[in-house]
């Protein structure tokens, strides 16, 4: 499904058709996977490959595009870095973090955690669709 | 770990017309950049040392190998921004 949404996307980004054509058709998408999975699951016969990148993109109605595409090994390098942070370092992260109103604690963030993190970030999938027909997609692939 | 990127690839387009376009070998570079991270390298072995010697736990050598891998790993991104005039594409390979 996500490789029809991909096509929309790659055409609308190409020009070759309008944000209202892209929008239609990303409904029809969605409302054919609406209808799949209200269907009985059909076996899995795919190969199993884990997605290799990850898809940021946004679609405006003003006709801005965005559209980033990012190796999930670097997603996967950047945060094994965290564990690399000497404390020092760690602590001044995190009271800066913690200023800015996000208390995260990134030296309890352990080498599985990250893992774990990074085998969901293969299954995420973030659509976010505006008031004003705004779209923004995150996903791997 | 991957090698860093070997080329970078820029176009910067207007109304569909293709206004700059570059494609940069990175690979050129490299030598530039050794020199640099072998002082570097060295200076956290050093700071690495100092830190160990005073009893505290420090990895600031396996940081950079770290941040070498990050740079190796950004290999193959793509970056395309487009409003209504201007297009800009940006590849590392």
């Amino acid at each position: 499904m996500s490789e029809e949404r991909n096509r929309i996307l790659d055409l609308l980004a190409a020009g070759k058709i309008t944000a209202e054509e892209a929008g239609r058709l990303l409904d029809a998408v969605d409302s054919g996977a609406a209808q799949a999975a209200s269907a009985p699951a059909a076996p899995k016969t795919g190969s199993g490959e884990l997605p290799k990148f990850m898809y940021v993109k946004v679609i405006s109605t003003k006709g801005d595009n965005v559209n980033v595409k990012i190796p999930l090994s670097l997603v996967r390098a950047g945060l094994k870095l965290t564990s690399l942070i000497p404390p020092q370092a760690m602590e001044q992260i995190d009271k800066s973090m913690a200023e800015k109103g996000m208390s995260i604690d990134l030296k309890n963030l352990k080498p599985e955690d990250l893992e774990d993190l990074i085998e969901s970030l293969r299954e995420m999938e973030i659509s976010v669709d505006a008031a004003n027909g705004d779209n923004v997609r995150v996903y791997a692939a | 770990m991957k090698l860093p990127p070997y080329a970078v690839a820029l176009r910067i387009a207007e109304q569909e017309r293709t206004k700059f376009k570059i494609w940069f070998p990175l690979f050129l570079l490299w030598p530039l950049a050794i020199p640099f991270l072998i002082l570097t390298f060295i200076a956290t072995l050093v700071v690495d040392a100092f830190y160990l010697l005073s009893g505290q736990r420090a990895a600031y050598t396996r940081l950079l190998v770290g941040v070498l891998g990050v740079v190796g790993e950004t290999r193959g991104v793509e970056v395309f921004i487009q409003d209504p005039v201007r297009t800009v594409a940006l590849t590392l390979r």
